[in-house]
């Protein structure tokens, strides 16, 4: 299967307003990463976790552990993190306990807005650079379940914040070095997910201006979630709109509440969509999945629906 | 749910894109109607529910909710309705005038490059002046009711411990260290064993300057500590009284109704008081309709429409209400699991045809609430 090009990047971030499907957008992205024959690893920061899940496989807390043929899950924890930078560098665990146990630097830490985030954001990092013993990289895809829009944003510039804050020395270099992945169109991509309603669409104009005027981040797709798929064709629309009286027959009108309802909701959603279209980014309509329970089937739908508007 | 007339303080709290506004809008609606005087206070409200309130664009201060828009939309409003948005955004630096103990202190935070690149993610900050201002306007007498939107609640966990968050950083033994009149660089404060291997190693960790420069700007940022922690107590005891509660808004899906029960045990925990569930946006079932009924109903659609092609019609609305039948069984499995774990019944508000947008729109959600 080939995929589309821009899911051949390595560093995948999806990231929207709360409650707008990221987590569905980042697993029908791994499902197809991971078909596709490339070494996946999904990156949840230090969350309820919701990928495994979708996969039928238990949480799998902060190591990284395999969930499918050819992807692998991590929930990211800023302490652990921590630990992991801090020995990669003094390479001591006795030098490690010395420093990160001494009170004063501890409470630094707590302290210092945007550390947590940084070192979650790191140890992603980190992995697009592992390599295994022959030095083939270790990961083909990493896909970042990124924080929801507004943290979201402090979240993508914290690299940069930090590289323009610490004039030299180490932090400076890892944070410079991030940042230039970040904002490497040949390796990354930020996916946007939002829905067909009034807030999500308005916060996902100001976070695209945002992304892509501002902080320079190679945009990706704008997933459109939970569009209502069209009921009826053009002719039986025609014939409904000229029921135009609530019919006397209890069963036809309740067919006739719940069409006109349905059909309200369609149009609603196509407004929406059309102010969406006007976003310079390759658009993507994933259906509402009309299922009492939402697992690993409704996400292998969705991804034959993005296959099939990605052909 | 709005029964409770004592209540001073209602907030609103759950996952992102329930309608935790839309809903606190409602509440306030509902006791506005029911003749008490309230004021709400939201988060980044949709333009529609500005345009409901008939405020045209909420700002940050506080404005009526005029009663002619009440009698227009053919309701009476015996309290008053006052409404305002909370701006938590731009409020960092409001904190530091507030608490800093003299202007030239002031200044030195407000200058110092760690604060501006830091401000607008400082933890705890914007969170704490929101709440702040909520304390403000209980004190302020004019109101016997008060509702507090808040953010989405993988924030709002956040939001609540914010202001004690933020005191506890700055009270911290890390803090008292740098505040305790030792002068001179990081490693002069530093106690403890290993002190020189300590600083050598933070200092491969980031680059030395940094720790000089970072810790120079703690210290003085403290010193809006005492002033800050008072306030910040003051807070807490507003978020814990008999008369504030909580209430969680859910979506009716699985994955928002574990988040909602989950924030029920995290409330618990931290001695906050819980005042229920109301679930948004449920799936009501329509009545069945017997596919055995369709070509019946197909002789009263237009004759000039060939048979088949009326039929087809039904068969697809039949299908349409068969989806929606779907998420109404996935609702109501949802609210199910949800009654059980917590061993309350829930308010439900249904699925609308069309979005909340204007006030007779909030009066009927607060109709829903009130049941």
């Amino acid at each position: 299967m080939q995929l589309p090009s821009l899911l051949q990047r390595r560093f995948v971030l999806v990231t929207g307003k709360g409650g707008v499907g990221k987590s569905t957008v980042v697993a029908m992205l791994a499902r197809l990463s991971a078909r596709a024959g490339r070494r996946t690893l999904v990156c949840e920061l230090n969350t309820r976790e919701r990928i495994p899940a979708l996969f039928d496989h238990a949480p799998v807390g902060g190591e990284v552990t395999r969930i499918a043929d050819n992807l692998w899950s991590v929930n990211i924890q800023p302490a652990m993190a921590m630990e992991e930078y801090a020995l990669m560098k003094l390479r001591f665990r006795t030098l490690y306990r010395l420093v990160f146990e001494n009170p004063l630097v501890r409470g630094m830490v707590g302290i210092i807005p945007g550390v947590h985030h940084l070192l979650m954001l790191g140890k992603a990092f980190n992995h697009e650079r592992e390599v295994e013993a022959d030095g083939r990289p270790t990961w083909d895809c990493i896909i970042i379940d990124a924080p929801a829009t507004g943290h979201g944003l402090t979240f993508f510039q914290l690299p940069r914040i930090i590289r323009d804050a610490v004039p030299a020395g180490n932090l400076h270099r890892e944070a410079a070095d991030m940042w230039g992945l970040l904002t490497d169109p040949r390796r990354t991509a930020v996916h946007l997910v939002t829905l067909p309603e009034e807030l999500p669409v308005r916060e996902t104009v100001e976070l695209h201006s945002r992304l892509a005027r501002d902080l320079g981040m190679p945009l990706g797709y704008l997933f459109v979630n939970m569009m209502p798929p069209a009921l009826l064709d053009p002719a039986q629309g025609d014939l409904f709109a000229r029921l135009t009286e609530p019919p006397t027959d209890p069963h036809l009108h309740t067919l006739w509440a719940a069409g006109r309802i349905r059909l309200g909701r369609e149009a609603l959603a196509g407004n929406y969509r059309r102010q969406l279209a006007e976003l310079a980014m390759p658009l993507i309509e994933l259906p509402i999945q009309y299922a009492r329970t939402f697992g690993s089937e409704q996400i292998g739908l969705l991804a034959d629906h993005f296959l099939g508007q990605t052909r | 749910m709005m029964r409770r007339s004592e209540d001073r303080l209602w907030v609103t709290a759950g996952a992102g894109g329930v309608g935790k506004t839309t809903v606190a809008a409602s509440l306030a609606v509902g006791a506005a109607l029911a003749g008490r005087r309230v004021a709400v206070l939201t988060i980044d409200p949709a333009r529609r529910l500005a345009d409901a309130l008939g405020l045209g664009q909420l700002t940050g201060e506080l404005r009526r909710v005029q009663p002619a828009l009440f009698e227009a939309a053919g309701l009476a409003a015996t309290g008053e309705l006052w409404a305002m948005m909370l701006d938590v955004h731009t409020t960092s630096d409001q904190m530091v005038h507030r608490f800093a103990p003299d202007p030239e202190t002031a200044r030195a935070i407000l200058e110092n490059k760690y604060y501006r690149y830091f401000s607008t993610s400082l933890s705890g900050s914007q969170e704490y002046m929101a709440i702040e201002q909520v304390r403000a306007l209980a004190d302020d007498g004019r109101f016997d009711l008060i509702v507090l939107d808040t953010p989405p609640a993988a924030d709002a966990l956040e939001f609540l411990d914010a202001p004690d968050r933020l005191v506890e950083a700055l009270d911290s033994k890390a803090m008292q260290m740098l505040q305790s009149g030792r002068h001179g660089g990081f490693g002069a404060r530093l106690l403890g064993r290993g002190r020189e291997l300590v600083v050598r190693s933070l200092n491969t960790l980031t680059g030395g300057q940094f720790l000089e420069e970072l810790v120079e700007f703690l210290a003085v940022f403290g010193s809006i500590l005492d002033a800050l922690k008072e306030a910040s107590q003051s807070v807490r005891v507003l978020l814990r009284a008999p008369t504030s509660r909580f209430l969680l808004v859910t979506a009716p899906t699985a994955s928002t109704v574990d988040e909602a029960l989950h924030f029920q045990t995290t409330l618990a925990s931290r001695g906050l008081p819980f005042g229920g569930f109301i679930a948004n946006r449920v799936h009501v079932p329509y009545p069945d309709v017997p596919d055995a009924v369709l070509p019946g109903l197909a002789a009263r659609l237009p004759a000039d429409v060939p048979l088949a092609e009326r039929l087809a019609l039904l068969e697809r609305l039949a299908c349409g209400l068969r989806a929606h039948g779907r998420m109404a069984d996935r609702d109501a499995d949802a609210l199910k699991r949800l009654a059980e774990a917590a061993g309350t019944p829930c308010a439900v508000v249904p699925l609308f045809p069309l979005d909340v947008r204007d006030l007779a729109g909030l009066a009927r959600v607060a109709r829903h609430l009130a049941e």
